[in-house]
C-alpha cells in the first residue's frame, strides 16, 4: 500500500495583555520574529497558488472577513512578506505568521505517530517564541492551540495529504466528504456553547459552527468542508495536496494520529475506488447537527428521505478498508481502537472515552466542575476553562493537567518529542531540507516544501525534492554542498 | 519590520542542540497530583478570559 505523505499546519490563537485583535498581526509577527532558536528566513512562494481550484479554474479572489477589514482600516503592517515572517526550522518545519496567528507547519511525515510527535514538538516552538515575546514586550502571552474565540472568529488547524492526481477530484470528494463530516465523533476538540444557530450547552467540534457550504476553494470566510486548493508543494502534473480545513486541533496526540488516520483510510479507498457511497442530503447540516447532538445519536439524514448514523457510516469504511486493501499496522490500529470507541459512544459510556478523544476529556472536566462548583455552561467561567484546556504552557493548561494526573496516557517522553527538533528518522523529503538548511545553509537561495534552491558561486541551482520517496540519512555525509545537490538528483 | 539578513539566527550545527541557547527545552512542570490540584487550576484561571479572547479570522 502506498505510504502517503501529510503534514499538519496549526494556526495557535494568541492573547496578549492588554492588546486586542486590531494589534493581532503585529504581535504575531513580533512573536515568529522573536523566536530565540535556529531558523533560516528564505521561503520560497514562487509555487503558491491559492486561488487555483481543483475543479480546474482558478478564484477572481478570495473572500476576507468583513471584521477583520475593519481591524485594517488605517494600519499599515508593511510588504506581505515581512507580515509573514517565515522561517524555516532546522527540521524542515515552517514557522510564520499568518493573519495575525502563529503558524507551525509539521514537516511532512509518512507515520501517524511521526506526524503526532513533530505536531506536539511544534507546542514547543511556538511556546519559546511566546514566552521570548512576553519579555520584549513586557507584557503576559497566552497562546492557544484551539480554533475559536468564542465571539465568531475561527483559525484553522489543516491537515494536507499528498494525493495522486490520477484519482480526481469527484472521486476524491464523494469518498473524502462523508468521513470529515463523521470523523468529529471520535477525533473533535469539543466547544461550550455555539457561534451558529441555536444554542447548546456544549459540542464535539470546534470547527463545525463555522462550515458554510460542501465545497470551495475558501478558507478565511464562507468555509466549506471540502477544500478545494489546489496548491500541491509537488509536481502538478502528478499530485494534489488534498487541504483539509474542517479538522479540529487536538491536544491529545492519540487523537491526532485518529484524526489524520481516519482521513488516509478515505483516501487509500478513493485510490483504490472502493469507498463507499454515501448520498447526503445536506452535509452542512449535518456536520453541525453531528456536533450539536448531546445524545450522540450521530444522526445523518440521506437523499430519498432516509437516514443513517456517524457509526454506520465509519464502520461502512472500515469494513470497505478491511475488505479490499493491505493495511499496514498503523491503519489497523486506527480501526480497532476505533471500534471500541464507537462501541462505547453508542452504549452511551463516552465518560469511558474521556482518556482518548478530547471532547470527552473536556466534557468530563466541565461537568465535573459544575457538578462540585454548581453553575450553568453559559457562566463566562466555563469558556475560559474550555480556553484554557487549550493552553499550550505545561503549568497552566487543563489538558495537560489531566494528562500529567494520569487520566490521560503520556504519549512521549521529552526526550524523543526533542529528537524532532532537528531529525527526521523516516527520511522524508523534510530531511533534505533540515539537511539543506543547517549543513548548507549558506549556499540555500530559498526554499519550499517543493524544492531548495542553492547559490553556487553565481549560479542558482534549484533542486525538485520528490514527495513519494524515502532520502537517506547518509545524505548528511555529503562533504560539499554540489556533492549533496548530486546525491539529491540521484546521480551519486 | 525587516528581516535584512537572510540569516536570523546563526548557530553551527553539530556544536548546539536547540534549547542550549533559547530554542525549546524540556518543560519543567508542577505536577497536580488530583482533582484538587485540578480544581486549584482552575481557581487561578481569570473567569472572564475567554470573554476577553477576540481573535481576527484566520484559515
Amino acid at each position: 500500500m502506498r505510504r502517503i505523505l501529510a503534514g499538519i499546519e496549526t494556526e495557535y490563537g494568541l492573547l496578549v495583555e492588554d492588546r486586542g485583535a486590531e494589534d493581532q498581526i503585529d504581535d504575531a509577527m513580533a512573536l515568529v520574529r522573536g523566536y530565540p532558536g535556529e531558523c533560516l528566513a528564505l521561503w520560497d512562494y514562487r509555487y503558491e497558488s491559492p486561488r487555483a481550484d481543483l475543479r480546474g479554474f482558478q478564484l477572481e479572489r478570495l473572500a476576507v472577513d468583513p471584521i477583520d477589514m475593519e481591524f485594517d482600516k488605517g494600519r499599515d503592517h508593511g510588504k506581505p512578506v515581512d507580515v509573514r515572517s517565515d522561517r524555516i526550522l532546522p527540521n524542515g518545519a515552517r514557522f510564520y505568521n499568518d493573519h495575525g496567528h502563529p503558524e507551525y507547519s509539521t514537516p511532512e511525515c509518512f507515520s501517524l505517530r511521526e506526524l503526532a510527535l513533530h505536531d506536539v514538538y511544534g507546542e514547543h516552538v511556538v511556546l519559546e517564541a511566546a514566552r521570548t515575546f512576553a519579555q520584549s514586550s513586557e507584557r503576559e502571552v497566552k497562546v492557544f492551540k484551539n480554533n475559536t474565540d468564542f465571539h465568531g472568529a475561527s483559525y484553522g488547524t489543516h491537515e494536507n495529504y499528498l494525493v495522486p492526481r490520477s484519482v480526481g477530484f469527484e472521486r476524491l470528494y464523494k469518498a473524502i466528504l462523508p468521513m470529515l463530516i463523521v470523523r468529529q465523533i471520535l477525533t473533535g476538540a469539543g466547544k461550550v456553547g455555539t457561534e451558529s444557530g441555536d444554542w447548546c450547552d456544549f459540542q464535539l467540534s470546534q470547527r463545525a459552527d463555522f462550515f458554510m457550504e460542501s465545497v470551495n476553494a475558501e478558507t478565511l470566510f464562507r468555509r466549506p468542508i471540502f477544500n478545494t486548493r489546489d496548491e500541491c508543494h509537488a509536481d502538478p502534473g502528478d499530485w494534489i495536496r488534498l487541504h483539509v480545513i474542517s479538522g479540529d486541533a487536538n491536544m491529545m496526540p492519540s487523537c491526532t494520529m485518529r484524526k489524520v488516520g481516519l482521513v488516509k483510510l478515505a483516501i487509500h479507498l478513493a485510490e483504490a475506488d472502493q469507498a463507499p457511497v454515501w448520498n447526503l442530503r445536506n452535509p452542512v447540516n449535518s456536520i453541525q447537527s453531528i456536533s450539536k447532538d448531546m445524545n450522540l445519536e450521530g444522526r445523518i439524514e440521506l437523499d430519498g428521505r432516509s437516514w443513517t448514523t456517524a457509526y454506520e457510516v465509519l464502520e461502512s469504511y472500515f469494513a470497505a478498508a478491511e475488505a479490499t486493501l493491505d493495511l499496514d499496522d498503523e491503519l489497523k490500529a486506527v480501526i480497532l481502537e476505533s471500534r471500541d470507541l464507537i462501541e462505547l459512544l453508542k452504549q452511551g459510556e463516552w465518560k469511558q472515552t474521556r482518556s482518548k478523544i478530547d471532547w470527552a476529556a473536556k466534557r468530563n472536566l466541565l461537568e465535573d466542575y459544575l457538578g462540585s462548583e454548581g453553575g450553568s455552561w453559559k457562566d463566562t467561567a466555563i469558556r475560559a476553562f474550555d480556553l484554557e484546556y487549550h493552553n499550550i504552557d505545561r503549568e497552566e493548561s487543563l489538558y495537560y493537567a489531566i494528562e500529567e494526573m494520569g487520566d490521560v496516557p503520556s504519549f512521549a517522553q521529552w526526550d524523543e518529542i526533542d529528537e524532532r527538533s532537528c531529525g527526521n528518522p523516516e527520511g522524508t523529503r523534510a530531511l533534505a531540507r533540515s539537511i539543506a538548511v543547517t549543513k548548507f545553509k549558506s549556499h540555500v537561495h530559498t526554499a519550499c516544501w517543493r524544492s531548495i534552491t542553492f547559490k553556487i558561486e553565481d549560479r542558482l541551482v534549484e533542486v525538485e525534492l520528490k514527495p513519494d520517496i524515502i532520502y537517506p540519512s547518509h545524505l548528511r555525509g555529503a562533504g560539499d554542498v554540489e556533492t549533496f545537490i548530486r546525491m539529491l538528483r540521484g546521480q551519486l | 519590520m525587516t528581516d535584512g539578513d537572510r540569516l536570523t539566527k546563526p548557530l553551527t550545527p553539530g556544536t548546539k542542540k536547540l534549547g542550549e541557547d533559547g530554542g525549546p527545552s524540556s518543560p519543567t512542570i508542577k505536577r497536580p497530583e488530583g482533582g484538587n490540584e485540578l480544581l486549584k487550576r482552575m481557581k487561578k484561571v481569570d473567569p472572564d478570559q475567554a470573554k476577553k479572547y477576540r481573535q481576527r479570522s484566520g484559515q
